[in-house]
């Protein structure tokens, strides 16, 4: 990241010779930032101290701050098994999510990397399902994947791979890997064009000397490429981590977090207590535990980010 | 192997894949073309093509409103991410405004989940009157998508030369006009890439929109659309009608910006 030292150092020389000339600039400058700043605070920095307050208090949707209760609901949050089970789903959605779009997007970045024909069509369908409305994402396998006449029923049937219709979304066993399916379609192409994008700025010397060393195809995509995509492959997992984190539309419409809690992701959960049982206090005491959950499962990712540039840049 | 034999795997393999991306946007076509009992016939085409989807699915459920309401929002909310993004990220990288704290702080508030935002923002809403309205929801939207708009645009601004900046800025010009005369019209695609970025985000949210739009004047397409899950008969025509009649705006975008959109994806890459 260079971000041309000469321009900044230059003017504020300048500006210690003659004081009253330095403080306009630096005024113009926050003044142009300040909205964005303004927009943080209202966005971020409002909505969690908002939250740390009502996390303290019983407060309903109709009447906040009734009471001050300490601790109760962060105890309430963590010793409700419907809740922290929800925590154990939504990293495990996260995860297994990233690692199958990585694997998949890592595939079909190289396939746009190598193939002769149709590179250029694949690219614009591929921002097809990237631009979907999650809601619509739902929609579309929900037609899928429905037993009366849907068409993954009809398809397994006429190969005689099933004899009665399967209800995905409402069977214990395929409702997380259903949604999970939906959210791979949605998110591979991001992944695929990202790394593709990562691909393209590697230098091309390198694949050439480990050709001359007589590597193979396979040798060099593992020994050359991999390690160093590496750090680029870490800055989308925690992308891609970040946004699974988020999911709440796919459950909405998909599964409404069933069958029983099967697919009760924590935003679904939160969302739940906060609007059908109106408890804003807890649900604002889970949202808190919640984000300090997708820091930490997050944070190891970056720390790799910067133990891989390190070692391969 | 040979290499006829692996570019053959390879473009077979290209035609998978893409009939992978575009397989469910087709089933759904067919979809809207069946009549209720020819969907729960199965099967991948219709028996007999049903146009009445169509017009039943502007008439039971406000489409057409809904579509309007998600134009303007996600509009209206993408100017004002532009207006204030633009400048402030200029700002920030070129003359390092917030030293190393303001950048690295305005990308960690793009990791909390938005239910972080849901109640605080509500409450705020409320208290202000704009609850229930579209510029409440475009605001909303304008602020949301500041943290992206910023890590788009910051790697624009490093592909910026710098030299014009100060060629202007020796000419005479203030910083206010380097930014209007140099560096918006240098920067002009990578502001068209994250504005379009910026609309589809705000164009497919669901949870805030939902939250915090409560009538048919207001709704937007996802909560719309959302709205046929209600029905104890689910109208799955009807819905995969109003779904289609929603990306389609999406994918006319995607066509004509296709280039824009990716340059704006990957400028800079990641590392």
């Amino acid at each position: 990241m260079t971000v041309a030292p000469g321009v900044a150092a230059m003017p504020r020389g300048q500006a210690l010779l003659r004081g009253n000339r330095f403080d306009r600039r630096r005024l113009v400058l926050w003044g142009l930032t300040a909205p964005l700043v303004l927009g943080l605070v209202v966005f971020a920095v409002y909505p969690f101290i908002y939250l740390v307050f009502l996390s303290f208090s019983k407060s309903n949707l109709g009447t906040l701050f009734q009471d001050w209760v300490g601790w109760a609901n962060y105890g309430d949050a963590v010793g409700d098994p419907k809740f922290t089970a929800s925590l154990l789903r939504s990293t495990m959605f996260a995860l297994v999510t990233t690692a199958v779009t990585l694997v998949l997007g890592m595939a079909v970045a190289l396939l746009l990397d190598t193939a002769v024909r149709g590179r250029h069509l694949l690219r614009t369908l591929m921002l097809l399902p990237l631009l979907t409305p999650p809601v619509t994402v739902a929609v579309m396998w929900q037609l899928l994947l429905m037993p009366k006449g849907g068409w993954v029923n009809s398809f397994l049937m006429d190969l005689s791979l099933l004899s009665q219709p399967v209800s995905f979304l409402g069977s214990p066993v395929f409702a997380f890997p259903a949604i999970s399916l939906a959210d791979v379609w949605q998110w591979t192409p991001f992944v695929a064009i990202m790394i593709f994008a990562a691909l393209q700025t590697l230098p091309e010397d390198i694949f050439e000397a480990a050709q001359l060393d007589g590597a193979s195809r396979t040798q060099s995509f593992f020994y050359v490429t991999l390690p160093m995509l590496l750090p680029a492959l870490f800055t989308i997992a925690v992308l891609k981590l970040v946004i699974a984190f988020k999911v709440f539309d796919l459950v909405f419409v998909l599964t409404a977090g069933g069958p029983g809690q099967r697919t009760t992701v924590s935003s679904f959960h939160i969302y739940r207590v906060a609007i059908q049982q109106f408890n804003v206090g807890l649900a604002a005491a889970q949202t808190l535990v919640f984000a300090v959950l997708v820091g930490l499962v997050t944070l190891p990712f970056t720390t790799a980010h910067d133990w891989a540039l390190k070692k391969f840049h | 192997m040979s290499d006829v034999a692996l570019n053959r795997i390879r473009t077979g393999l290209m035609g998978l894949v893409m009939l992978f991306f575009i397989f469910p946007m087709i089933f759904m076509f067919m979809v809207s073309l069946k009549s209720q009992s020819d969907i729960a016939s199965g099967g991948f085409f219709p028996e007999q093509l049903f146009w009445q989807n169509y017009p039943d699915a502007f008439g039971s459920v406000a489409v057409a409103t809904f579509l309007r309401n998600s134009i303007i929002v996600a509009t209206v909310g993408a100017l004002i991410t532009l207006l204030i993004a633009v400048p402030a990220t200029h700002t920030i990288v070129r003359h390092q405004v917030g030293g190393k704290f303001l950048p690295a702080f305005i990308l960690a508030t793009y990791v909390a989940p938005p239910i972080v935002a849901l109640l605080p923002l509500f409450f705020l809403l409320r208290s202000t009157g704009l609850i229930n309205t579209s510029i409440g929801l475009a605001i909303v939207y304008g602020v949301m998508n500041l943290p992206v708009a910023f890590w788009l645009l910051s790697s624009f601004v490093r592909h910026l030369p710098v030299d014009f900046e100060e060629a202007a800025r020796i000419d005479g010009a203030g910083h206010l006009g380097v930014l209007r005369h140099i560096v918006v019209p240098l920067m002009l695609p990578g502001i068209i890439s994250t504005g379009i970025i910026c609309m589809i985000l705000g164009y497919n949210e669901f949870l805030l929109a939902s939250f915090f739009t409560r009538s048919e004047a207001t709704q937007t397409l996802p909560v719309g659309l959302s709205l046929f899950q209600g029905d104890r008969q689910l109208r799955f025509g009807q819905m995969a009608v109003a779904s289609l009649v929603g990306i389609i705006p999406l994918y006319f975008l995607a066509a004509f910006f296709q280039r824009w959109l990716i340059r704006g994806l990957t400028t800079g890459g990641v590392r």
